[in-house]
C-alpha cells in the first residue's frame, strides 16, 4: 500500500465564509410567502421568525453582545427577579414595578432551593458583595441569569434597568453568527421589516464598536421560522412577483 | 453555517415541491377562507386529514397567500374531521374586519358561523385519504389547477437526480466506514490475543 503523507490539516484563523454568487438572495415578502406556507396551520403565537446574521469574524477574541428593544416585541413573558438589601426603597419599587422576586438572603435561599421563578435576574451594586458571598454562580451561570456588569444586569439603577429588560431581547454572537426570534407568525411584513430594521442597525453599530485588531464584517442575512428553511435576504422588501402584493401576507394564519 | 452549495440544493427542492404536486391550484376569488378540524394522532380517521394539511395545505397557502387557512386540531379522536370553505354570495360585499380565530392545537379555533354575505360549505375528511379530500375540495371551490413551468419540471427533475446521487453515495460511505471499523476492530482483537498469549508465556 502506498504511503500517505500525511498532511497537517490547516487551521483556519476566521470562521469560514463562503462565495455567496451560488447563494439565491430573496426579498422579505418573497421570503415570508414561502415561510407563510410552510406554517400553514400552527398556531401563530408559538411559531417564531429567526433570523441569522452571519458575520466575518476571527475565532475567538471578542464577540458581540448586546441586548435590543424591537418596535415590536416578541416574547411578552419577562418575569424579572431582583437582588437588594431586603425592606430598602429599592425593592418596594422593584415590586411595584413588577419583579417576581425581590430580596437578598432569602432570594438566595429559594434559587439554592431550586426555586427560580424569573428569567431575568438583575442586582443593585449595593448587593454585589452579598451576591458574590452566595457562591450561586453554578447555579445561575448555566442558566445565563448570573448578573454581571457585562450585561449590565448589575446596576445601579434597578428601575431603569428593569424598564430595560421589559420587552427587550438578549443575543449574543456563537460561532460567528448572532441568532434571534425576530417575530411571530402573525406579523405582517412591515412589522417585520422595521424589527429586521431596528436588530440589523443595533448589530451594525456594535461591530463598528469592536476592537479594530480583530475587525468584523456583515456577511449574510438568514431568514428562517420554527419549522421552516432558511432564506437569504436580499435587503430588499417589495417582492418580485408582480402578483403578489405585502397585503396579502397579513391574513391570519 | 453550513455551505451555500448544500443549503442552496435542500431549499431548491423544498420550494419547488411547494410549487408544483397535489394542492398546487388557485382558487377563485368568491373563496374567503377555508377552516380545517381534526385530532392530532392518526387513530379513528384522522390519517387522511393530517395528510392533506401535512401534504396540500402549504402549496394551497402558496398560490393563495391572502386566504386565511386556519386548523384547528384537537385532542379528541372521536371527534369530527371536518373542513369548511367559506363562500362569498355573489354581489355582496363582506366586512374587512370579520372576527376570525388562529390557527389551534388545543381546539380552540373552532369553524366560525358564515357572516352575512357569506355561505360555508362542508366537506367530511374522516376515514377518507387525503386523495380524495383534495379531489373534492377542487370540485367544490372550483379551484384552477396550476400547471409547472418547464422551469420548475427541471429543477424537480434535477432535485430528483440529486437526491437518487445521494443515496448512492451514502451507501458508498456507510460501506467505507463499517469497512474500517471492522479492520481495526480486529486489529485490536489480534494485539489483544497476542498480548494474552505472551502473558501466558
Amino acid at each position: 500500500m502506498r504511503k500517505r503523507t500525511v498532511r497537517k490539516k490547516r487551521k483556519y484563523k476566521t470562521y469560514r465564509c463562503y462565495d455567496l454568487r451560488d447563494m439565491e438572495q430573496y426579498s422579505l415578502c418573497d421570503a415570508m410567502r414561502y415561510l407563510r406556507a410552510f406554517e400553514v396551520g400552527n398556531p401563530p403565537a408559538t411559531v417564531k421568525y429567526d433570523l441569522a446574521i452571519k458575520l466575518r469574524a476571527y475565532k475567538g477574541g471578542p464577540v458581540i453582545r448586546n441586548t435590543i428593544r424591537l418596535p415590536f416585541p416578541v416574547k411578552t413573558d419577562t418575569r424579572i427577579g431582583v437582588i437588594c438589601p431586603e425592606g430598602s426603597p429599592m425593592a418596594v419599587e422593584a415590586q411595584q414595578l413588577g419583579a417576581v422576586a425581590v430580596g437578598e438572603e432569602s432570594l438566595f435561599e429559594s434559587i439554592r432551593a431550586g426555586n427560580i421563578p424569573f428569567n431575568k435576574l438583575i442586582c443593585h451594586v449595593d448587593s454585589q458583595d452579598a451576591l458574590k458571598k452566595a457562591n450561586l454562580g453554578k447555579i445561575l451561570g448555566p442558566k445565563g441569569l448570573m448578573p454581571n456588569p457585562k450585561t449590565r444586569t448589575i446596576t445601579s439603577d434597578v428601575k431603569a434597568t428593569m424598564q430595560d429588560l421589559m420587552g427587550s431581547d438578549e443575543y449574543r454572537e456563537r460561532q460567528g453568527v448572532v441568532r434571534m426570534a425576530i417575530g411571530q407568525l402573525g406579523f405582517t411584513p412591515q412589522m417585520l421589516s422595521e424589527n429586521i430594521k431596528a436588530m440589523m442597525s443595533v448589530v451594525k453599530e456594535d461591530i463598528s464598536n469592536i476592537d479594530e485588531t480583530q475587525p468584523k464584517a456583515l456577511d449574510e442575512v438568514v431568514l428562517s421560522t420554527t419549522h421552516g428553511p432558511g432564506f437569504s435576504l436580499d435587503g430588499t422588501f417589495s417582492p418580485k412577483d408582480e402578483s403578489l402584493k405585502p397585503e396579502h401576507l397579513q391574513s391570519v394564519m | 453555517m453550513v455551505g451555500v452549495v448544500r443549503r442552496m440544493n435542500q431549499l431548491k427542492s423544498q420550494l419547488v415541491r411547494i410549487r408544483i404536486g397535489p394542492g398546487a391550484a388557485v382558487l377563485p376569488n368568491d373563496v374567503t377562507r377555508i377552516h380545517l378540524e381534526f385530532a392530532k394522532k392518526i387513530n379513528g380517521g384522522h390519517m387522511g386529514p393530517r395528510k392533506f394539511w401535512r401534504e396540500a395545505l402549504p402549496r394551497l397557502k402558496y398560490w393563495n397567500p391572502a386566504i386565511p387557512m386556519i386548523v384547528n386540531r384537537t385532542e379528541d379522536q372521536e371527534g369530527p374531521a371536518k373542513m369548511t370553505l367559506y363562500f362569498r354570495e355573489a354581489g355582496a360585499t363582506l366586512r374587512s374586519d370579520i372576527p376570525q380565530p388562529s390557527s389551534s392545537t388545543e381546539g380552540f379555533a373552532k369553524a366560525p358561523a358564515p357572516v352575512e354575505g357569506e355561505r360555508a360549505v362542508t366537506i367530511e375528511m374522516k376515514g377518507r385519504r387525503s386523495e380524495a379530500i383534495l379531489k373534492e375540495f377542487m370540485d367544490k371551490t372550483g379551484a384552477m389547477e396550476v400547471q409547472p413551468t418547464p422551469q420548475d419540471e427541471m429543477q424537480l427533475q434535477e432535485a430528483e437526480e440529486l437526491e437518487a446521487r445521494s443515496k448512492i453515495d451514502r451507501e458508498r460511505v456507510r460501506a467505507l466506514i463499517e469497512g474500517r471499523k471492522r479492520e481495526k476492530a480486529m486489529l485490536a482483537a489480534a494485539h489483544a490475543e497476542s498480548a494474552a498469549l505472551k502473558a501466558e508465556a
